[in-house]
């Protein structure tokens, strides 16, 4: 006797017929990453392609206000070029990255090696030294800004105690120390997640190899050049671009701390973005200068996904 | 059924139809944003208001908060995009921007019946290119706040009413020692905010009503110079001075009574009373220089140019500006704009430390009411005050800025 199916049935097994052979098979894949494309494009193609259009038209409130932006060139990157608050933010940009950069992966490394032992409790300090990257950035910064106040700020009175210093200085109102006293923080606030890193690619290096070393005679600082750091290269290389534009995008701390100044001598590339965005309502230029940052994160970007094939491919 | 009762049926229905069909066009929903402290919570007095509205055109009101550090970028993010509230609060340093934009509406013809309603100074701060673009919904401006333990441990009896009494004041009550300052001033914008009202007092000027640019000439610099020498050479101000960016680091030292003395607005009386209740402390107009003046801040309403409730949303603009706004702003400890709250009657009326801002509210002048005001104010004079704090001549910041002001202005 046959058995019969419901027109339910029917329909699904004719609906799942259609993409089983021919051109349903061929385009079911698509159909399948459609809904996932349209939300990327949406939220991420479409504002960037919008983002980088901008810089070549004249988007101020004015014109958005007006709906009619007109076609201006290259002439907003000239504007930036020619504002004298950029060069300097260029070049506290540089500082800011290499600074940052430099000293959380130095640190992260000490810390990681350090923490790389099997002592007892040594889960207990690998947990506290990711309490900075644990604290939400607004609450840490603002936090800072309070240690740092020239009058009642406790890092005054800590180096005003341990006689670095005669008497209470402004740290972020005096250009000479504002930009370093932010990367401090910024420094304080990154280091655990390279620590974290490299506490990871450090567990991963044999133990065979590194007692290998110590048979045949190497020092403590041999075996971190010629050992630990050729075997963790691809982490570290890793852990240094993550670093580089999580530095470039760290707009909290300077916003927070000193909105980039005093007289712009903390000012860098991406809170100077968001002034001519939305202090002076010049999208244009907000634009020209996001764009540059996007080109350089873009490279830094492709170095990353070369390294991590590069980890793959060991 | 008689021709006759077709008809007549027919006229009721309609009737019915018409009348179903005009109510909810009549009755419009109006989305407000306001400034967050004025609907910081259920009970906030401005939802009574809206109650009392809502009841009497039958209009609804959605009302959303929004924090003032975040107004002005969301504004225009919103009205850009031709979306935002009907109605806004505005701080009236924005309106020039706006109005320039095309993104407010143009209230000129519907405030003039009731323009005389309005203080003359808050009243113009909502003007731009000779049209009414906003209205006062409070105002504001900044007097002297001086703590009274300090000043007569300094030998002075009574709060400085001149700038030679100022000065005076403040030296007395500076103590390198005991750490203590004549007066707590803020940096960058929050310092600049604070000199305009010194500039004037002293016959300078910013831009005038003419457009031209007055920050170079010596009515503003020597105003500048004399406000950067208590902290230069008098050592009369804290460090703060170099970093303070908002008022709770400008109150912070006067709280503290580590400085005896503060230039600010009525919001500044509730955070002083918080950050120590123990505080004795008077509120006087500010020290007269040439002559009086003193910064008129403050909130006004305007209304999206692209509202679809035009009428709806002036009426409600109206409803919380006019003579209501008296006894609204007094449950807030605020100031209403209207000249009904200027009489000695509503003056005396006022708690003790609020007297002296209405009091000098004659002397009241706005700020200029030009599109690139926000960069001039955030960019241009706060550099200033920044640099003539670290010893730059305040003649040759000031005749930079002028320059820069002119460039701005395309003069």
């Amino acid at each position: 006797m046959m058995k019969r199916t419901s027109p339910r049935q029917e329909l699904k097994k004719t609906w799942s017929s259609m993409f089983e052979t021919g051109r349903g098979a061929r385009i079911y894949p698509y159909l399948m990453v459609l809904p996932a494309v349209l939300v990327v494009v949406g939220v991420v193609v479409y504002p960037l392609v919008y983002g980088i259009l901008s810089a070549f038209y004249d988007v101020t409130l004015r014109t958005l206000g007006s709906g009619k932006m007109n076609f201006v060139g290259l002439r907003n990157f000239e504007r930036v070029f020619a504002d004298p608050v950029f060069l300097q933010a260029s070049w506290n940009t540089l500082v800011w990255v290499v600074l940052n950069v430099v000293a959380q992966l130095g640190l992260g490394l000490a810390l990681a090696l350090l923490l790389h032992r099997a002592i007892p409790g040594i889960g207990f300090f690998r947990s506290g030294i990711l309490v900075p990257w644990v604290v939400p950035s607004v609450v840490a910064v603002l936090t800072w800004r309070w240690m740092y106040d020239p009058s009642v700020g406790i890092a005054n009175e800590l180096l005003l105690r341990l006689g670095i210093i005669d008497d209470y200085h402004p740290w972020l109102g005096d250009t000479a120390t504002s930009l370093y006293a932010v990367t401090i923080e910024s420094i304080w606030k990154g280091t655990p997640f390279v620590m974290l890193l490299l506490l990871a690619a450090l567990q991963l290096v044999p133990r065979s190899i590194l007692e290998a070393a110590s048979m045949d005679g190497a020092s403590g600082w041999r075996k971190l050049w010629h050992v630990i750091l050729p075997q963790i290269r691809v982490s570290f290389a890793i852990a240094a671009v993550l670093t580089f534009i999580l530095t470039v995008n760290n707009f909290n701390a300077i916003w927070l701390m000193t909105e980039g100044g005093p007289l712009n001598s903390s000012e860098i590339l991406f809170t100077l973005a968001y002034k001519y965005g939305f202090k002076r309502f010049d999208l244009g230029m907000a634009s020209a200068v996001a764009t540059m940052l996007f080109v350089g994160l873009v490279i830094a970007t492709t170095i990353y996904l070369k390294l991590i094939q590069a980890r793959e491919g060991d | 059924m008689t021709v006759h009762k077709f008809l007549r049926k027919s006229a009721v229905s309609a009737a019915i139809a018409i009348g179903l069909g005009l109510s909810p066009a009549m009755a419009d929903n109006i989305v407000f944003w306001v400034n967050s402290p004025l609907a910081s919570g259920p009970d906030a007095p401005i939802y009574a208001e809206i109650k009392a509205f809502e009841k009497e055109t039958g209009h609804t009101v959605e009302v959303q908060p929004v924090a003032h550090m975040e107004m002005e970028r969301n504004l225009f993010v919103a009205l850009s995009g031709g979306a935002g509230p009907d109605v806004m609060a505005l701080d009236i340093a924005w309106v020039a921007g706006l109005a320039d934009a095309g993104l407010i509406a143009d209230l000129s013809e519907k405030s003039k019946p009731f323009a005389a309603e309005y203080q003359a100074g808050p009243l113009a701060s909502g003007r731009f290119d000779q049209r009414q673009y906003a209205m006062p919904l409070y105002t504001n401006n900044v007097a002297l706040f001086v703590n009274d333990r300090m000043l007569k441990e300094a030998g002075i009896d009574k709060a400085p009413a001149n700038w030679d009494e100022f000065h005076k004041a403040a030296v007395a009550m500076t103590n390198k020692d005991k750490d203590t300052y004549g007066l707590t001033f803020g940096g960058s914008r929050m310092g600049a905010f604070q000199l305009y009202s010194f500039i004037w007092e002293n016959g300078g000027d910013i831009i005038d009503e003419t457009g031209k640019v007055r920050v170079g000439e010596p009515g503003a610099v020597d105003a500048v110079d004399f406000l950067a020498k208590l902290y230069t050479e008098n050592h009369a101000m804290p460090e703060s001075v170099l970093t303070a960016g908002s008022w709770d680091e400008v109150n912070a030292p006067f709280i503290q009574e580590r400085a005896g003395m503060l230039i600010s607005g009525d919001w500044a009386l509730s955070a002083l009373e918080k950050g120590n209740p123990k505080l004795e402390f008077s509120v006087h107009p500010l020290p007269t220089g040439k002559q009086a003046a003193t910064v008129i801040g403050g909130y006004n309403l305007a209304i999206n140019a692209n509202s679809s409730v035009q009428d709806a949303s002036w009426q409600l603009a109206r409803w919380l500006t006019g003579p209501r706004s008296v006894e609204l702003m007094h449950k807030y400890n605020r100031l209403s704009a209207t000249v009904a709250a200027t009489t000695p009657e509503a003056i005396a009326a006022l708690p003790e430390k609020q007297r002296p801002f209405m009091q000098q509210a004659d002397a009241g002048k706005a700020r200029p009411v030009v599109a690139a005001w926000s960069q001039i104010h955030n960019e241009i004079i706060a550099n200033v005050w920044d640099s003539v704090l670290r010893g730059k001549p305040a003649k040759d910041a000031m005749a930079e800025a002028a320059t820069a002001i002119q460039g701005l202005l395309g003069q």
